[in-house]
């Protein structure tokens, strides 16, 4: 056997004991009737995101291959994807739980409503991996796979899914912590002012916490982060360090274990992690789309929301049904509310946005910096943030009260969530400036503010506004979920899109409602993107630096 | 009949609405046997004019026949070797050379003879099982090569396929090259081969075709007379006097178009 095959297994097991003891310490120590289920939920929890990847994989991968090999699929169905990546999880949640229910009564429908809110999460980054993978297939190769006559399904196995690989791990990487991220909200669905919980570690959670029992909470939520942080060292990062090391190298066949050096493979995945973000993003955002693709895109989106609004009015969606639906006292409040769910978002912004241009700076300057964050990245990429929540509402709600400390609740969220992008991409862009380019800013004596100005700025820049874009993304998420509090005394709430958005689709079952509210979202979103990050993005092409 | 006959071929693309003539009215014959050079300066059409023959690209106007008929696609009696080689990454040596004749359907038992043959024959038997990042520049091209010859086709393309190596790696593999093309066991007897290099072309072929850039027209059609093998003759005025004289109708077509 193989040395570093041998360190893999000694390691493996230390990991494995360590979760075991961490089972067994809390199974012994809580007294909370559930926790014996423990192993069972987390079971459960696996069992879910691992079928929802699998799901993931199997449609992005399909219909990457189809987009890629035919211009008229790709002509509708990428622009199409687009928009509906754009569009928040958690705001189509409540509609995807009604239809899903309505066919598939009780716990089944709410099992795939689960997997399915999962599945939203996880598919985009794979698909869309795919896609930029198929395309990067180097010139010569196409040529060479042309000359020897290797087409049809010949091309597939032997060219497409070999090259998709790295790719493929990668966004699955992604999704899988995408995946925990939302399993919190995924796993406690709220149904016509009902509150349901699938057996799972996030619903035991959210459980504990809405309970008070923040100890509880919290020792789970360092349960997941151990468990992700596990699964991720032994599986995703040996993986991707098996495709990285040399582009193409096959899997498995080789020694595919080397723990030597856990540091650098780290700091290599933390390197390919940006630089499959940036080709998703490109490949989803920067395309190009003609107006007749676009309208066309937006045309499919509104018909699947129009199909699943009428199977869930069972058909009997008219005009009058709509009308009363949508002409509901709390509609006047739409743009009042709309203005303060903006303020917190940008406020949020504007707090991640300094702090991350600082960080950005002392990293530039200080080399040592920037690797010390490479286990934070590590350890913070595992923890979904989603589940703080309402751990951090039960301790700031004790120094501000109720209403105000779910506000601050909110802001915080806020920021940690997209603070986490901006400056991951911050470093990601300090890293990739080039020695060269340190070198003439010393050559010539920049020194202080003028360094930053003419160096370190304008090289963080494009890294600052793609972690922008990603940040809101992620944001529009974060702040529907946290507008609203479901607690025993009484629920509590700070008035917001969000907060509509729960009520009405949850508490009341008014799915037009609901709708309605995303396509006002999703057309900020959307409009954010076209006149501010496109903008800014066009403008800034001509900083990029060659990494 | 001619082998190959290149009938007044035509390509062009369409730049900011106005179309460029990639390739203009091209018109040659190849005949059996021959060690053909296409020379021009770098991005004029030679490569295109070369996919054409694959059949990797249509013209615009014009026809390459083969045999007398029309090349349509890419088949397996004419077979190709390219400057970025175009190995698949994820397969190995032995897998790289049989995928192609897997794909003309020949017998798992036959393709795996014929591929270790040829493997063999570049010398590359120790590799077999090696992955491309494994080898070295040279090493990658000869199994382009070894994966070109064992579908035993008639006529060698070779797009500047010394250009992504070294001198001296060029240089030995030049040899070897030349060797499989005098050896008279072997099926594949023609060669086309596009390069920028006039050197490299004086020494290899047996003609050499000069093309000029935008549009890429036939300046020249140079016979090469200096006796095989030519290893001696490398510094030999003869060989500058061909070498000079080619550089020369290049240089001056280029003053020329640059002038107007």
């Amino acid at each position: 056997m193989k040395k570093s095959f041998k360190r893999y297994l000694v390691s493996f097991f230390i990991g494995l004991v360590f979760l075991i003891v961490l089972y067994i310490a809390i199974m012994n120590n809580v007294k909370n009737p559930e926790v014996k289920f423990l192993p069972y939920y987390t079971f459960r929890t696996l069992l879910r995101i691992t079928v929802t990847l699998v799901v993931s994989v199997v449609f992005g991968v399909s219909f990457g291959i189809l987009v890629s090999m035919s211009k008229k699929a790709s002509m509708i169905i990428t622009p199409t994807f687009n928009i509906m990546q754009s569009i928040p999880i958690l705001g189509y949640f409540p509609a995807v739980i009604i239809l899903f229910i309505s066919f598939f009564p009780g716990i089944l429908g709410m099992e795939l409503a689960s997997v399915f809110l999962l599945f939203t999460s996880m598919v985009w980054a794979i698909f869309f991996g795919v896609v930029g993978a198929i395309k990067s297939i180097p010139l010569n190769i196409i040529d060479a796979a042309k000359a020897f006559n290797i087409k049809g399904f010949k091309f597939i196995t032997n060219i497409i899914i070999p090259a998709i690989i790295p790719a493929l791990i990668s966004g699955s990487i992604l999704a899988w912590c995408d995946g925990w991220f939302f399993m919190i909200a995924a796993e406690s669905i709220t149904y016509a002012g009902e509150t349901h919980n699938l057996p799972g570690l996030g619903s035991f959670l959210a459980k504990s916490a809405y309970a008070n029992d923040t100890n509880l909470a919290i020792l789970i939520l360092v349960l997941i982060t151990a468990i992700v942080l596990f699964i991720n060292h032994f599986t995703w990062h040996r993986l991707m360090e098996k495709v990285s090391s040399t582009g193409y190298m096959p899997l498995f066949r080789l020694g595919m274990f080397d723990l030597k050096n856990e540091k650098k493979v780290v700091r290599r995945n933390f390197k390919l992690h940006f630089k499959f973000r940036q080709k998703v993003l490109s490949e989803s955002k920067y395309r190009g789309y003609s107006l007749k693709q676009k309208i066309i895109a937006v045309a499919i989106v509104v018909l699947i929301f129009l199909v699943v609004l009428y199977t869930i009015y069972k058909g009997m969606l008219d005009l009058r049904i709509i009308k009363k639906s949508l002409f509901v006292p709390e509609a006047a409040n739409i743009p009042i509310f709309t203005f303060f769910t903006l303020s917190r978002l940008t406020i949020a912004y504007m707090i991640s946005l300094g702090f991350a241009i600082f960080m950005g700076v002392l990293a530039a300057e200080h080399k040592k910096f920037a690797t010390f964050f490479y286990p934070i990245y590590d350890i913070g990429q595992a923890i979904p943030i989603l589940a703080l929540f309402p751990i951090l509402f039960v301790y700031l709600s004790k120094i501000f009260g109720g209403t105000l400390g779910l506000e601050i609740t909110g802001i915080v969220m806020l920021v940690m969530d997209m603070i986490w992008y901006m400056f991951l991409n911050v470093v990601a862009a300090v890293k990739s400036i080039p020695e060269e380019t340190r070198e003439v800013s010393k050559i010539f004596g920049f020194k202080g503010i003028k360094r930053i100005r003419h160096i370190i700025l304008p090289a963080i820049l494009p890294a600052l506004i793609t972690g922008s874009l990603l940040s809101w993304g992620t944001g529009w998420n974060t702040i529907i979920f946290s507008e609203y509090m479901p607690q025993q005394g009484g629920d509590l709430h700070v008035n917001g899109l969000g907060y509509l958005l729960s009520i009405e689709g949850y508490k009341k079952g008014n799915t037009i409602m609901l709708v309605f509210i995303l396509f006002i979202i999703s057309t900020i979103i959307i409009l954010m993107e076209k006149f501010i990050w496109d903008k800014l993005l066009s403008k800034t092409k001509k900083y990029e630096l060659e990494a | 009949m001619a082998l190959l006959e290149v009938k007044d071929v035509t390509k062009s693309f369409i730049n900011d609405n106005k179309r460029i003539y990639v390739i203009d009215d091209i018109d040659f014959k190849v005949d059996k046997d021959e060690f053909l050079a296409i020379v021009g300066p770098s991005g004029c059409g030679k490569s295109t004019l070369l996919r054409i023959i694959g059949g990797l690209e249509r013209p615009d106007m014009g026809e390459v026949l083969f045999h007398g008929k029309p090349v349509l696609a890419p088949t397996q009696e004419i077979t190709m070797i390219f400057q970025q080689f175009g190995l698949l990454p994820w397969k190995t040596v032995l897998e790289n050379v049989e995928l192609p004749l897997e794909i003309h359907g020949i017998d798992k038992k036959t393709r795996r003879e014929r591929a270790l043959r040829f493997i063999k024959d570049v010398e590359l038997e120790d590799f077999k099982g090696a992955y491309p990042y494994e080898l070295s520049g040279g090493m990658k091209q000869r199994v382009g090569i070894a994966r070109a010859l064992a579908l035993q086709p008639e006529i060698l393309l070779m797009d500047e396929p010394f250009s992504s190596l070294d001198a001296l790696t060029a240089e030995s593999l030049r040899k070897e090259v030349l060797d499989i093309w005098a050896d008279k066991i072997n099926v594949t007897d023609t060669f086309i081969m596009v390069t920028h290099s006039i050197d490299e072309a004086v020494f290899m072929a047996d003609r050499v075709i000069v093309v000029s850039c935008r549009p890429g027209r036939i300046i020249a059609d140079v016979k090469i007379d200096i006796p095989r093998p030519r290893y001696g003759h490398q510094r030999s005025k003869k060989f500058y006097g061909y070498v000079d004289k080619i550089k020369a109708m290049i240089t001056k077509k280029n003053n020329n178009h640059s002038s107007k």
